[in-house]
């Protein structure tokens, strides 16, 4: 296949002085291997410190004085190189872009302060209960499946990654990968194609994420896991099932009905659980949707006391939701706030350019985006019931509840259609 | 297009009542594209609006000029409180229907209370412009507090306490900071408020309350985004213009804090599985001349990975996984935080050793010209980012206008930065970065 530039997407705006630049590769953490999860994030974060040629300490000293940023963001699925600067500076940043990408370092050095860094990072999670249980039910949710990783890996999984392990990924996944550029602000059209073939090399194929991935699976009964932590006044709540994939035909009438049961303020999941018993700061519902079916889930943070309670109230409102359905009125109310509220995902230009990546790279529908309110108004009553009792399912759930065991174990038990309840410490030994 | 003077006169002609006329206060440039307008109604109602139609999106944001500041002891938290009662029913609205009508619209709402402010904002789709208009008019004068309402809202609000403060390291960290810092001052209570305070509120203590602080002449309107002006100005006319301006409480001065002479000390047991150290030193308010010095400093010991800190903890000595600085903006003198997570086993008192010579050398070397050049782009580029959005920019004006009196210096304190000189950095260093002048709050499991 014949080599060509990459491809190259721009958003343009001159309200400020500022450009976004964002390189992004069809490869994230699923493709670590096994028992090396972390990999790809380690070599993501091994290539931003810097090129070959120059000491790290130099390399940020130039970025500085240009009035730039940059990172190397990994995910499930993509890598994406991002940077932002004042306008004036931005081909001497591109540069520092291309060299970081394509004469990165790898040293031996940095790799090693790299690691302990990563260690560093996965212990300091363990004083966040929300991050703290927000990774436990993914992991439990999604048991042994590769959406349960989480991209920093484990003490144990970073602990068997080389630098010789990196040079390789590297080499494989980032070197000779097709890939995609973005641009976003102050730039003209012009001036970023001339950019691009000045410092960026030219690849074959496409740069669509095609990694295969195994369907999810959907864990069976009402099983609880307490993670135990001490001195808790408070519980970090999570109660969830798989949810949809991207290509779904019965995408759209899930989110619409997602929306009215517990994306709003004034949904029946924080009317009741916030605005009527005050019993957490917050309450809501998220819908995830990849490859495969992901999760969909409720957060909440009921203090001890009640927290079992509130966890029972919970599965009660999923309940009606999945049985009952919406009525028309609140099918109406959701189909206005998500096209009435669109606006906010297209108001920078840095917007606008992340969802054009997302059609590009992540294979998401292109209708999904440039006709995204014809889509939401377009579902039906009967469709979004369908959607909700087809998708959700309200008799096999994960609940996760962060908080001191010995206050809340026995009420979870007792919690209707729990068929085991685990307790696994905080800190893992 | 009409000039903002002769467009206030306009819209006065006709209108008899004081209380709705217009007066034009002045126009100035914004960058290199936008124009700032600011105009005061008869009531003494603010209203600033800057224009830029590059989204189909606008602004709406309400400044009062009430915060933690103006409570008192037992009563700690109420102006934050309140501000989660601003979300109820009105003499015109029943209870929900705020919000209802609000995401209806399509509009995102939400309110920040702090020390010296408490603010209100939606950011919405244009055409929702005339709806934003009457809501928050409405509830700057008609809100109905009833019983039910007051005590479900304080359940949330010790459900926030306990998510922020109590079950939250850092949260509780900064809590102790500013309660050891300060001894007469009311920064040394929290703005969420003790909770033993939260739980005691009435009815009336709210009512009271909303009285006293509640008003078109204690408030600041931000117009910012995709907007008519003359729409815009005649909407808050017919909206506002009837509301009386009312006689504001005077708290006076808050009571002036002693000079700290020596520091001081505070230690929290937490279940934690590495060591944190929080740093206060006293700093002049945000409006005083040395402030800008200040945020320069905190940029070149905290401002990204080439910044001198980040470099010597995170990366050549490994003492710490994040080090982070801020310098308080409040209208009264207040902190320069320093906050440190530590590597595990990583002990304290090494951190502060080299946190002292860092700051030695700070003083007597001063930064170089390429560190002070490095560090006035990076805070360059922030506040750009800081105003990519119709949000984000009357955030800006909203805050600088309430706490600086003059909305305008958000851009203007761009030229402070680049007239700033090493000596003069180092001069505010030696100033301000007093060990004897510093309050410690230290946290770590091996206290329990």
């Amino acid at each position: 296949m014949a080599k060509s530039r990459p491809r190259l997407l721009i958003e343009t705006s001159g309200v400020l002085p500022l450009v976004d630049v964002e390189v992004a590769f069809p490869t994230g953490s699923l493709q670590d291997p096994i028992r090396k999860e972390g990999l790809a994030r380690l070599t993501g974060q091994l290539m931003r410190r810097g090129p070959s040629g120059i000491s790290t300490a130099r390399f940020e000293d130039h970025l500085a004085r240009l009035g730039a940023r940059m990172s190397v963001d990994t995910s499930l699925r993509t890598t994406r190189v991002r940077a932002t600067t004042l306008r004036r500076n931005v081909e001497p940043l591109l540069a520092f872009v291309a060299d970081l990408i394509w004469s990165p370092a790898l040293r031996q050095q940095d790799f090693g302060k790299l690691k302990r860094q990563a260690n560093a990072s996965l212990l300091a999670r363990l004083d966040d209960d929300q991050a703290l249980g927000a990774v436990h039910f993914r992991e439990r949710l999604f048991s042994g499946h590769p959406y349960g990783r989480t991209s920093s890996g484990s003490p144990e999984s970073v602990g068997h990654i080389s630098l010789r392990d990196v040079e390789r990924f590297y080499t494989r996944y980032y070197a000779n990968t097709p890939y995609i550029v973005g641009f976003a602000g102050d730039i003209t059209k012009t001036e970023a194609r001339d950019l691009v073939q000045g410092y960026f090399p030219t690849r074959s194929g496409d740069p669509k994420t095609k990694h295969a991935v195994p369907a999810t699976r959907l864990p069976r009964g009402r099983r609880v896991v307490i993670v135990d932590k001490p001195e808790r006044v408070q519980t970090q709540l999570y109660i969830g099932t798989l949810g949809a994939r991207t290509q779904d035909r019965d995408l759209f009438p899930l989110i619409v009905s997602n929306t009215a049961f517990g994306g709003t303020f004034t949904g029946p999941l924080m009317r009741e659980v916030r605005a009527v018993r005050g019993w957490s700061y917050g309450a809501y519902s998220r819908l995830t949707h990849s490859a495969q079916r992901d999760a969909w889930y409720m957060w909440s943070a009921p203090s001890v006391e009640y927290s079992a309670e509130c966890a029972a109230l919970q599965l009660d409102l999923l309940e009606r939701w999945v049985e009952r359905g919406l009525d028309r009125k609140s099918l109406r109310f959701a189909q206005r706030y998500l096209i009435n509220s669109h606006c906010f995902d297209t108001d920078t230009p840095s917007k606008r350019l992340e969802s054009r990546l997302d059609v590009e790279l992540l294979g998401v529908p292109r209708r999904y985006v440039e006709r995204h309110d014809e889509l939401i108004a377009a579902v039906t009553r009967r469709q979004a019931n369908a959607a909700t009792s087809g998708r959700i399912s309200s008799r096999d759930l994960t609940i996760v509840v962060v908080a001191t065991a010995r206050d809340v174990a026995s009420k979870f038990e007792k919690l209707p259609g729990v068929t085991s309840v685990d307790v696994v410490p905080f800190r893992p030994a | 297009m009409t000039s903002p003077d002769a467009l206030t006169t306009r819209l006065n002609r006709g209108v008899s009542r004081r209380n709705a006329r217009w007066s034009f206060v002045s126009a100035e440039q914004f960058g290199d594209a936008l124009e700032l307008h600011r105009f005061r109604l008869g009531n003494g109602l603010r209203v600033l609006t800057l224009e830029d139609r590059s989204a189909p999106t606008v602004s709406y944001h309400t400044w009062f000029r009430v915060g933690s500041r103006d409570e008192r002891p037992g009563k700690t938290g109420l102006a934050h409180l309140f501000e989660h009662l601003m979300f109820n029913e009105t003499k015109n609205h029943q209870y929900g229907e705020f919000d209802h009508l609000m995401e209806n619209a399509g509009v995102e709402v939400n309110a920040a209370t702090w020390t010296d402010w408490t603010y209100y904002y939606e950011n919405a789709p244009k055409n929702a412009l005339p709806l934003l208009v009457e809501l928050e008019s409405d509830r700057m004068a008609n809100l109905v507090l009833r019983e039910p309402q007051v005590r479900s809202e304080k359940e949330v609000v010790a459900n926030e306490r306990k998510l922020r403060v109590d079950d939250d390291i850092e949260g509780r960290a900064l809590e102790q900071l500013y309660a050891t810092a300060f001894k007469r001052h009311p920064y040394r209570w929290p703005t969420i408020g003790w909770m033993e305070d939260i739980r005691g509120f009435t009815v009336e203590d709210c009512r009271k309350f909303y009285r006293s602080f509640y008003s078109p002449n204690n408030a600041t309107v931000v117009v910012a985004g995709d907007f008519d002006e003359r729409r815009v100005l005649s909407l808050i006319q017919e909206r506002y213009g009837h509301l009386p301006a009312t006689k504001l409480q005077q708290n006076g001065e808050a009571p002036r804090e002693p000079t700290q002479r020596g520091e001081r000390t505070y230690r929290i047991a937490a279940p934690t599985p590495t060591d944190k150290m929080l740093l206060g030193y006293h700093v002049p308010g945000f409006a005083h001349p040395d402030t800008p010095a200040l945020i320069v400093i905190n940029e070149l010991l905290f401002g990204g990975r080439s910044s001198r800190l980040l470099r010597v903890f995170c990366d050549d000595k490994e003492l710490a996984l994040s080090v982070r600085g801020s310098v308080s903006p409040f209208v009264d003198p207040g902190l320069f935080e320093l906050w440190f997570s530590l590597r595990e086993g990583r002990r304290m008192a090494d951190a502060l050793a080299l946190l002292d010579s860092e700051i030695e050398r700070l003083v007597t070397e001063g930064p170089t010209t390429d560190e002070l050049g490095k560090a006035v782009n990076q805070i360059e580029l922030s506040f750009l980012y800081s105003m990519e959005t119709a949000g984000g920019k009357a955030e800006q004006l909203g805050f600088y206008e309430t706490v600086v009196d003059d909305a305008a210096s958000a851009m203007s304190r761009l030229d402070a930065f680049r007239a700033l000189t090493v000596p003069t950095l180092q001069r505010v260093a030696a100033k301000y970065l007093n060990p004897n002048r510093r309050t410690r709050v230290e946290v770590s499991e091996s206290f329990a």
